[in-house]
């Protein structure tokens, strides 16, 4: 699962900052702060009591937050952030119970620390007990260490990270750019000024939310884009003994007649992966995938068919193999270098700062 | 309530250090085995794209295409384009039903290109039979032309015209489809009437003329045009 909203400073840092270390050290203070409330009984300062309360719903608010970027955004929820909306929902509650616990003890009568001016309750028979107030000044002072408690162990995280710089070109080169090479398709938005290389399989997974990434990142359209199409699909690619995503040679052939439209059909493959695979898997096979093709890109049929679409897809394939690219998708190279595939998820961002600064620029 | 303080600073203070303590504690691991190496030898092992390897690639036909393909000038070593009969009989080392069973698995791959008697000229039937295998690579590397003579006529002659074949089918491929590099991937060998001459057998295959008669002559006034998918 990628989100660009789980962590900070993610062109700074490979990676970025962790969101959830500021929920570490902030949890930590809620848990010292309460185990002092537990402690105290009774007697813990109204002060004391309303600050937890009402700072207790500060994780909540982040929580409904992010909650709500998973949901609209995302469409999609990780364990670890369904952990901390149930930790926060939970502090919330355990705030407005010693909230409510506080308010009910009435006005402070006197000072604890004066047990000679205790009073005796009538029904009881014991002195009434005092709750202080506590000093004014502790507030800020527990606001501060809150704040160093989110914020240590990110500063640490940061602290040990290794140098990235280091790792992130040593993925492999281009050794035959395809800039001027006819057979391969080329897509430049307005402005684009960053060349780029990539090798996608149309039914491929991993490319489809590459895609997506890159969209989010807000690089796409700003790529001097040569695009080339590898389905890993043994229909037409030599190099598998079998379909690793069936259907995709044909929709890598509409993608190919489509030409200044590619972009418009292979995103279309990416919004309708599940059905094209689901329908090249089921009995019908490539029919079904034809008949969907047919539906929405109808004027692409007969180049489909065309033998010079099939030869374009070979010499494609073959310019793969003139590169000696591993037999795998998605692939980006940045001008001649490679993307690792480890840097195309959390580490993009830092990644594509260092490689292409341009792209980093509003 | 004073120990209260105090407990709560010192449960903060351990809460906080036992968090940080695992934070740093995973990143220097991970960044450790970022620089041992770790993680790159637990990454599985990917293909790297190549050409197509069929089953008829057998040691001893890749020997021969080995031998060809470096006598011949494709590995870009040498400028000479082509093999002579005298080279071929070299290289290949092997008799003349020998050499043509190696060709035998590319039956259903390639083509039978046959030319009028004494001449180099292809016909309308040869030339798309050329271009429909041609445009027919998949994932080849190689193209092959190995043109023959019939006994008919000198050795010189033969070896002449045999020569001549190769070059005609390489020039129409150059002039049709205009591709870089073409140097590199087709092979011209070109047998004169003194070596592997075809049975009447042969006109079986998948020849140019289908609807004229074939006979032992004919079917080796021809060319003999295939992609090879072997790796090398």
């Amino acid at each position: 699962m990628y989100s660009p909203y789980a962590a900070l400073f993610r062109d700074k840092y490979w990676g970025g900052v962790p969101i959830s270390l500021f929920a570490v050290g902030a949890f930590a203070f809620f848990a010292a702060f309460a185990l002092y409330l537990v402690v105290c009984g009774p007697l813990a300062p109204r002060r004391a009591t309303k600050f937890f309360g009402v700072v207790s719903f500060s994780p909540l608010l982040a929580s409904a937050l992010m909650f709500t970027i998973s949901a609209i955004e995302l469409g999609q929820f990780c364990k670890t952030c369904v952990g901390i909306y149930a930790a926060s929902v939970l502090l919330t509650i355990g705030g407005i119970g010693v909230l409510v616990e506080g308010n009910r003890k009435g006005p402070v009568v006197l000072s604890a620390d004066k047990p000679e001016d205790r009073d005796v309750h009538v029904a009881t028979g014991k002195p009434e007990v005092a709750i202080p107030q506590g000093a004014l000044w502790f507030v800020p002072i527990w606001l501060v260490a809150l704040g160093i408690f989110a914020i240590t162990p990110a500063l640490l995280y940061v602290s040990a990270l290794p140098n990235y710089s280091n790792y992130i070109s040593d993925c492999g080169k281009l050794q035959k750019p395809g800039v001027d090479n006819p057979v391969l398709l080329h897509v430049k938005p307005a402005g684009a000024t960053q060349p780029a290389t990539l090798f996608v399989d149309p039914l491929c997974p991993t490319c489809k939310a590459f895609h997506k990434r890159l969209e989010v990142e807000k690089v796409f359209d700003k790529l001097d884009m040569t695009l080339v199409l590898f389905p890993l699909d043994s229909e037409c690619n030599w190099m598998l003994d079998k379909p690793f995503h069936p259907g995709s040679c044909l929709v890598s052939k509409a993608i190919l007649c489509a030409d200044r439209r590619a972009m418009d059909v292979l995103e279309w493959a990416y919004d309708n992966q599940d059905k094209l695979l689901e329908g090249a898997k089921a009995a019908a096979g490539l029919v079904n995938v034809r008949a969907m093709l047919r539906e929405k890109w109808s004027h692409l049929d007969a180049c489909i068919d065309a033998k010079e679409t099939k030869v374009r897809l070979d010499k494609m394939m073959h310019y793969i193999v003139d590169n000696k690219l591993p037999v795998s998708t998605p692939q980006l190279f940045l001008g001649d270098t490679r993307l690792c595939d480890e840097d195309s998820d959390i580490g993009l961002a830092f990644t594509l700062r260092k490689l292409a600064p341009n792209l980093r620029q509003p | 309530m004073k120990y209260a303080g105090i407990m709560g600073i010192i449960a903060g203070c351990a809460f906080l250090g036992g968090s940080a303590f695992k934070v740093h504690a995973e990143v220097r691991a991970s960044a450790e085995r970022l620089k041992t190496g770790v993680v790159l030898a637990e990454k599985p092992a990917v293909a790297i794209a190549n050409h197509a390897e069929a089953s008829y690639c057998t040691p001893k036909f890749k020997e021969v295409l080995a031998r060809v393909i470096h006598a011949c000038g494709l590995d870009g070593g040498d400028s000479r384009r082509g093999c002579q009969p005298a080279d071929v009989k070299t290289l290949a080392s092997i008799n003349d039903d020998d050499f043509n069973n190696l060709f035998t698995p590319l039956k259903d791959r390639g083509g039978v290109v046959m030319f009028d008697d004494a001449s180099e000229k292809l016909d309308d039937d040869g030339k798309r039979m050329i271009e429909d295998l041609w445009l027919d690579r998949k994932g080849a590397r190689y193209f092959f032309i190995l043109a023959r003579a019939s006994k008919t006529g000198g050795a010189d002659f033969n070896r002449s015209l045999s020569h001549k074949r190769a070059n005609s089918a390489f020039f129409h491929i150059g002039d049709k489809f205009k591709e870089p590099d073409l140097d590199k991937q087709v092979g011209l060998l070109w047998l004169g009437n003194e070596f592997a001459q075809l049975g009447q057998d042969y006109c079986k295959w998948n020849v140019s003329r289908k609807n004229k008669p074939c006979t032992a002559e004919a079917i080796n006034r021809s060319a003999f045009v295939s992609w090879v998918d072997c790796q090398l």
